[in-house]
């Protein structure tokens, strides 16, 4: 199962990057205390204020275009950078950890209504 | 989270339409036995049956003992748990995301450019 955001914003994929990869800067939107390797295999320690902590490690790096975190609980992320119109597009997927078959959320849409119902 | 396991198996299962249109017809009717559900589909009663047992090793229906037969009803459990996982990492994506936005805009301000929203004189 996955999750899946996009958004395109106006810096430049090197600046986005940065965001990404240095721990001082993710530290202002991504977790309140960041400790990062950025680079193949290296680790990643999250903290969040409400004492929430989450361990990762960087199984892909492609400067500026793609970062691939496996959790060490299961699941990963991926994170792909691509220049777009008037700056850089970010697209996020993030995967449910035991994501074996996949299934469009649609086809979830008749049976929700069903048994909700 | 030990649902992680379950909400696989149930998505494995809602992969075939056939199981999906099953689902649906023992949700509208309550409850319902495989002989129930034949009778209104162009398959034979032992394919219903075990399609039906297969959904309810996914844990997406209840199987209770009926006489010969084995009646089914829905367990949304496993759904909710799903779509639970799907809202709030989606949601937490959707906070991260525009905390990220929030964040470039101030590093550029605070590197090359004049901030966008503040006059100075």
């Amino acid at each position: 199962m996955e999750v899946e955001r996009e958004i395109v914003v106006p810096e430049t994929p090197d600046e986005v990057w940065e965001a990404l990869t240095v721990p001082e800067r993710l530290e202002e939107w991504f977790a309140t205390e960041v400790e990062l390797d950025a680079s193949p295999d290296g680790d990643a320690v999250f903290r969040w204020g409400d004492g929430d902590e989450r361990r990762a490690v960087v199984r892909e790096l492609e400067e500026e275009e793609r970062l691939v975190l496996d959790w060490d609980d299961g699941g990963s992320v991926v994170v792909e950078l691509e220049p777009a119109d008037g700056g850089t597009r970010v697209r996020v997927v993030e995967s449910s950890p035991d994501f074996g078959t996949a299934l469009e959320l649609r086809a979830l849409g008749p049976v929700w209504t069903a048994t909700a119902a | 989270m030990d649902s992680d396991g379950g909400v696989d198996r149930v998505f494995a299962a809602l992969g075939d339409p056939g199981r999906r249109s099953l689902v649906e017809a023992v949700a509208k009717r309550g409850t319902a036995t495989a002989t129930e559900l034949a009778a209104e589909r162009p398959i034979t009663r032992q394919a219903v049956a075990k399609q039906l047992s297969a959904l309810a090793e996914a844990g997406l229906l209840r199987a209770t003992r009926s006489g010969r037969e084995t009646r089914y009803e829905v367990t949304p459990a496993p759904l909710e748990d799903a779509v639970e996982w799907m809202v709030s990492v989606g949601a937490a994506w959707d906070e991260r995301l525009a905390a990220l936005r929030r964040s470039l805009a101030q590093g550029k301000s605070r590197s090359t450019r004049q901030p966008p929203d503040e006059s100075r004189s």
